[in-house]
């Protein structure tokens, strides 16, 4: 028996329990605006990643971002999810633009941004149950919880992502990659967030982890709140989500019709003979 | 030969480039301390609950950790300072000895070294600290999560730094006046009435905001300079002891300028008149 995935979920957490196989969700809200980037700019020294781009992804839209390794899709999607504020133009989750806002006022204005980094991201000097508690404790009035529901919420994220009870007080760095990426998503689920951004989510990963994570993605992809951005070459994960793809290169997204949201060679360029 | 024209060229690029890099710093230094002020204003009862935590947790870290540290330096100072105002002034200046010390000691001393102990000590934590976090994209981490970097790290460490300078000066003053009592004691017990009636005498009221000001102030340049550099901090591990010695040596030559014009300004504005 799976821990985690037979249990009823605590409050404020979708259910998990549901696999691939379901049914899909209704359509997206088209008429309500998710992430929306605004003629946006961005470079890092001098290697252009985004390039007057305008993107749009309605509430409850799902894509996938594919491209060559170092074109940018991670510091595409540190822009998307307004981590780092771009060069020019404007970043808006659900019509609020971002640039002036402090974290906590997104939250406060109801966008609650999930995000899992490709490697590290974890809270160095906070055990496990801290790290997924901390945003919780810090937004506890804004997402009206009290202890008992805080506590609840927590830990049905760290269930939820599969970590056993007997980790939840361990340090990141006694973990191994593959729990420290679990709790990294348990992390990002247990804000319950509206916008979800998944750099690379299944890198490096065993099959059973990597199933785990596929199968919270689809859960995901298909809550018609959750605008969901996910960056990764792997064709497994592509095929499964089946949702629109989009190549980034040189500064631009181009749309790929369904699973040809691959880039020739699974994502890497091959070489001339 | 090296072409005059072109050598001054060069002398005034590089002037302008360092110009360029000064007024970058001094927004940046600006920015982080703007930003951690109007962030910790900011509404929201859970995110100030969570911060006042980490503030009372980053006060302790800096001041009562380093009260043995503190001691050690004090004690030392005072008594050094009683013993070499004793071989100058001998037997009949011992109440000058006592005032020297006093003066020099709560005025100068306790508050300059109280914030070079701090920078040396908690200075550098408090960069290595943010610096790690930011090479392990855990700042990035935190404003993903609607938590605000400046408010739940920044702001605590400043106010710690503000709060325990002017406690650990006290102390320090404390313990270097009993270093200089000791000291005296093991030189001649019988001195020790007249000495601290100087010692007495060599305080007044006007050294309360004196020393209040000036504890302040390196307190809070000690905790911003080093928030600063460890922000300053980019990708690579390797930056983090750099910008953690380039912090320190900033703080202590910072709080060195610091301690000199408020002594001048407050000597000569306010009550060089009446001292004269």
């Amino acid at each position: 028996m799976t821990p985690g995935f037979d249990a009823p979920p605590p409050p404020g957490l979708p259910d998990f329990a549901t696999v691939e196989g379901q049914a899909r969700a209704p359509a997206p809200r088209e008429h309500e605006p998710g992430l929306t980037l605004d003629r946006v700019d961005f470079d890092y020294q001098g290697h252009v990643i985004v390039a007057a781009m305008d993107f749009e992804l309605h509430r409850g839209a799902s894509a996938v971002v594919t491209g060559q390794n170092g074109c940018g899709k991670s510091t595409f999607l540190y822009v998307a999810a307004g981590l780092i504020p771009p060069r020019r133009g404007a970043v808006l989750h659900a019509g609020h633009p971002l640039g002036a806002l402090f974290p906590s006022a997104r939250v406060q204005r109801g966008i609650r941004v999930g995000f899992v980094f490709q490697e590290g991201g974890l809270l160095a000097n906070l055990d496990t149950m801290s790290n997924v508690s901390l945003a919780l404790r810090y937004h506890y009035d804004v997402l009206g919880l009290d202890e008992a529901a805080l506590v609840a919420r927590a830990e049905g994220a760290l269930e939820a992502a599969q970590i056993a009870r007997a980790d939840w007080y361990r340090q990141p760095a006694h973990l191994s990659f593959g729990m420290r990426k679990r709790l990294a998503l348990a992390r990002a689920l247990a804000i319950k967030p509206n916008f979800f951004f998944f750099d690379d989510p299944d890198v490096g990963l065993d099959p059973r982890t990597a199933q785990v994570i596929h199968q919270i993605l689809c859960q995901l992809r298909d809550d018609p709140e959750v605008t969901l951005l996910v960056a990764t070459n792997r064709p497994q994960l592509i095929e499964r989500l089946e949702v629109p793809g989009y190549r980034l290169h040189a500064g631009q997204l181009s749309p790929h019709s369904g699973q040809s949201s691959l880039p020739p060679g699974g994502g890497f360029t091959r070489p001339p003979r | 030969m090296a072409d005059p024209g072109k050598a001054g060229e060069s002398l005034l690029s590089g002037l302008g480039a360092s110009a360029l890099q000064a007024y970058r710093v001094a927004g940046a230094l600006v920015l982080t301390l703007v930003s951690a002020w109007k962030s910790s204003s900011a509404p929201g009862l859970g995110a100030r609950e969570v911060c006042r935590a980490v503030t009372v947790r980053q006060i302790f870290y800096t001041s009562f950790q380093a009260l043995s540290m503190i001691s050690l330096v004090a004690l030392f100072v005072g008594a050094t300072l009683t013993a070499q105002s004793e071989i100058l002034g001998g037997p009949l200046q011992r109440e000058t000895t006592g005032r020297i010390l006093v003066t020099v000691i709560v005025r100068e001393l306790a508050p300059l070294i109280t914030a070079i102990i701090v920078a040396g000590r908690s200075g550098t934590a408090i960069v290595t600290e943010i610096g790690v976090m930011r090479v392990n994209s855990e700042i990035l981490a935190l404003a993903s999560l609607g938590v605000d970097p400046p408010r739940l790290i920044v702001w605590p460490r400043i106010v710690s730094t503000t709060v325990s300078v002017p406690l650990l000066t006290v102390y320090f003053s404390t313990m270097a006046v009993l270093g200089g009592f000791l000291s005296l004691f093991v030189i001649d017990s019988h001195a020790v009435a007249e000495w601290r009636s100087g010692a007495v005498m060599g305080l007044s009221l006007l050294d309360l905001p004196l020393v209040l000001v000036k504890t302040l102030g390196l307190g809070a340049l000690v905790g911003w300079l080093c928030s600063y550099y460890g922000f300053e901090v980019g990708s690579s591990p390797t930056e983090v002891p750099q910008k953690a010695s380039r912090a320190v040596v900033q703080s202590l030559i910072a709080c060195i300028i610091y301690n000199a014009v408020i002594t001048l300004a407050f000597y000569g504005l306010l009550v060089g008149g009446r001292l004269q």
